[in-house]
């Protein structure tokens, strides 16, 4: 099949009406958890995973995908009218966006920051189209040690990129493999660490522990210490950019676009990271770079084109490798895997329609944000006034019935909420959740394939050097290891 | 942030050596035919070096960094009233059934922060309850608990 005849069976899957309104709620309630803090992606695809249980796969990943990059356009919202970033990946728009808010220019910004996201996330779109097929077929010559090497340089990968020291994100790692190992060996059947308990048997759910460690986790904070915000008053005039704007934008767009989707494709939060690479690049290329951060409509375009760009570059290694490479990406590999589909190189040639329905979808979706942003302003504005009071009882009660509804277990109530505390702490010391969550979903493929590996060898660690991909790997993980002790570049948080 | 790092290092410590202690039952069969105990001993034997790694590099370093934002008395109970009622709430829940359990609950979290007028949190509540209850329970087709009042 050429990529017509898959891009046509693509948008018959997402224009079925259904699918449409799976494709819009997704983006309204990802656009309010962008735009309301104290609940980012993570929590919310999370508690509407348990949702998806009862729908179609296509449907269910539909919805999921909207959720995340419907939060990437919200999130720039709260920051440039209020200074408040909705998620971290509109933490550098806030530095120009607001400025251009507080001179009058709310209207551009936004403007800007919509088509700019909808044309990089088109970019995006497209070159995952192109792209996952592609490396598809490559790793169908992937046998146990390069899964296993590939999994070890995800996580190693992700724990540098984590903020503050590597030491505590590697540690977070290893805890979440062990988290991973609890519940049946998954060659020999044989239980571990389960002490008895029929919940655990199956491991820990994926569901209860993120929603207790991005969700609940992060409403305790909130409550810790709380704060009051103000919503800067400012009439919103001429959404649209002028023709100056464009002209100052175009280029930062683009190259906003092509660095997020290939940053997004790498393990870690690759939205947050092409964020901020695209500022500081867009600053060195400019002509003026010390008019930066008193609001410069560049510093708006370029870092908005790369969250979503990334957003799309982010599902090639899930769909095309089977290997999530964040937080979010382990969600959607248990939503995927709940309906008895596993992501991997052959995932594309067996569920066309899935994966096509998908992509289309995600163009669908775009657009459906760019009608849905520009008009919808003022009501997100309006709803970020809401009381923080009314709020965090909502988010726990959702938390709590979404896990409840799982397995109808209240086990899994209990589990959820020891690891909000556990997740409270852990970020108070600084050890983010992150590489926790992800090792925890890679721990099984990474035991498999390295008890395969080991038995294909004879118990020769050669293995992994001796394959070429292996090799390239490993290197890499290693130069990832090895690079911090020599540089003393990052600090221990 | 200093004493917060060694004592996080040395609950690491500890927490490897018991795993240690854990994971010893388990058979961890040979390099050529790896068991069911070679994954998790391997991983625990990682975590107690990078503990003990974090633990130097807590000892030797400086007080330099700012920790997190200070938690005040009152951020305290704000957050152990509010895990009390979860953990209440789970462990009601099914005794006391769905829509009386949920309206109880957002009655105590409404008023964790601040206290408003009882006919709002009353209002507030038992909408937010049966609005959840008909979102759950009709649109999705959630089973959810009925509780020994029969709703």
């Amino acid at each position: 099949m050429d990529i017509f005849t898959n891009v046509a069976l693509g948008f018959s899957v997402a224009l079925r009406p259904e699918n449409l309104l799976f494709c819009f709620l997704g983006s309204l309630v990802g656009t309010l958890v962008g735009v309301l803090p104290g609940l980012g992606p993570v929590g919310a695809v999370a508690f509407l995973l348990s949702l998806t249980f009862k729908m179609e796969p296509a449907s269910a990943i539909i919805m999921l995908a909207g959720i995340y990059y419907g939060a990437m356009y919200g999130g720039s919202t709260t920051s440039i009218l209020v200074n408040i970033p909705g998620e971290t990946a509109s933490v550098v728009t806030c530095l120009d966006g607001y400025r251009m808010a507080r001179q009058g220019r709310a209207g551009a910004a936004l403007g800007i920051s919509a088509f700019g996201s909808f044309i990089a996330g088109t970019f995006g779109v497209v070159g995952l189209m192109f792209l996952a097929p592609v490396l598809g077929r490559a790793a169908l010559s992937f046998g146990p040690p390069e899964y296993f090497a590939l999994t070890l340089a995800g996580l190693t990968l992700v724990s540098y990129l984590t903020q503050g020291s590597m030491v505590k994100a590697l540690i977070m790692a290893i805890l979440g493999l062990l988290a991973g190992t609890v519940g049946m060996d998954p060659i020999s059947g044989e239980e571990r660490f389960t002490y008895g308990t029929l919940t655990l048997r199956d491991g820990f759910g994926l569901v209860p522990v993120a929603m207790g460690l991005f969700g609940i986790a992060e409403v305790l904070e909130n409550l810790a210490v709380l704060s009051t915000q103000s919503v800067y008053q400012t009439k919103i005039h001429g959404l649209l950019p002028n023709r100056k704007d464009w002209r100052d934008s175009a280029a930062p767009i683009a190259r906003g676009s092509a660095l997020g989707f290939f940053l997004g494709i790498l393990p870690g939060p690759g939205p947050v990271i092409a964020s901020f690479v695209s500022y500081a690049m867009e600053k060195r290329l400019s002509r003026y770079p010390e008019k930066f951060g008193t609001g410069v409509i560049e510093g708006v375009a370029g870092p908005e084109a790369a969250n979503n760009s990334a957003t799309a570059g982010s599902f090639i290694p899930l769909l095309s490798l089977g290997i999530p490479t964040s937080a979010i990406m382990a969600l959607f590999m248990g939503a995927l895997m709940i309906h008895g589909i596993q992501p991997g190189p052959l995932f594309i040639s067996k569920y066309p329609e899935l994966f096509w329905g998908f992509i289309a979808s995600m163009y669908v979706g775009n657009a459906m944000l760019l009608v849905l942003n520009l008009p919808l302003i003022g009501i997100w504005v309006r709803l970020l006034k809401t009381p923080y009071v009314i709020l965090f009882p909502l988010i726990l009660l959702f938390c709590l019935i979404g896990v409840y509804s799982l397995n109808a277990n209240v086990t899994e109530i209990i589990i959820m909420l020891a690891f909000g505390i556990i997740g409270f702490f852990m970020r108070r010391v600084g050890f983010e959740g992150a590489p926790f969550i992800l090792a925890m979903v890679l721990g099984p493929i990474m035991e498999t394939s390295l008890r395969q590996s080991l038995l294909i060898s004879r118990g020769n660690f050669m293995i992994f050097v001796n394959r070429p991909i292996c090799a390239v790997l490993i290197v890499v993980t290693a130069a990832f290891l090895i690079w911090p002790i020599f540089m003393r570049k990052r600090k221990d948080d | 942030m200093r004493r917060a790092n060694i004592t996080v290092a040395l609950a690491l410590v500890s927490a490897s050596a018991f795993l240690l202690f854990e994971a010893g039952r388990f058979n961890f069969g040979t390099l050529r035919v790896p068991q069911t105990g070679f994954f998790p001993k391997t991983l625990v034997t990682l975590l107690l070096l990078l503990s003990l790694v974090l633990l130097v590099q807590a000892l030797r370093r400086k007080e330099t960094e700012r920790g997190s934002e200070k938690i005040a008395a009152d951020g305290w109970t704000r957050i152990a009233a509010t895990l009390a009622t979860m953990i209440g709430f789970a462990l009601v829940l099914e005794w006391l059934g769905f829509l009386l359990s949920t309206f109880v609950l957002m009655v105590l979290l409404l008023r964790a922060i601040e206290a408003p007028r009882w006919s709002k949190v009353f209002t507030v509540a038992l909408v937010t309850a049966l609005a959840v209850y008909g979102l759950f329970a009709w649109l999705l087709s959630v089973p959810l608990p009925a509780g020994v009042l029969g709703f």
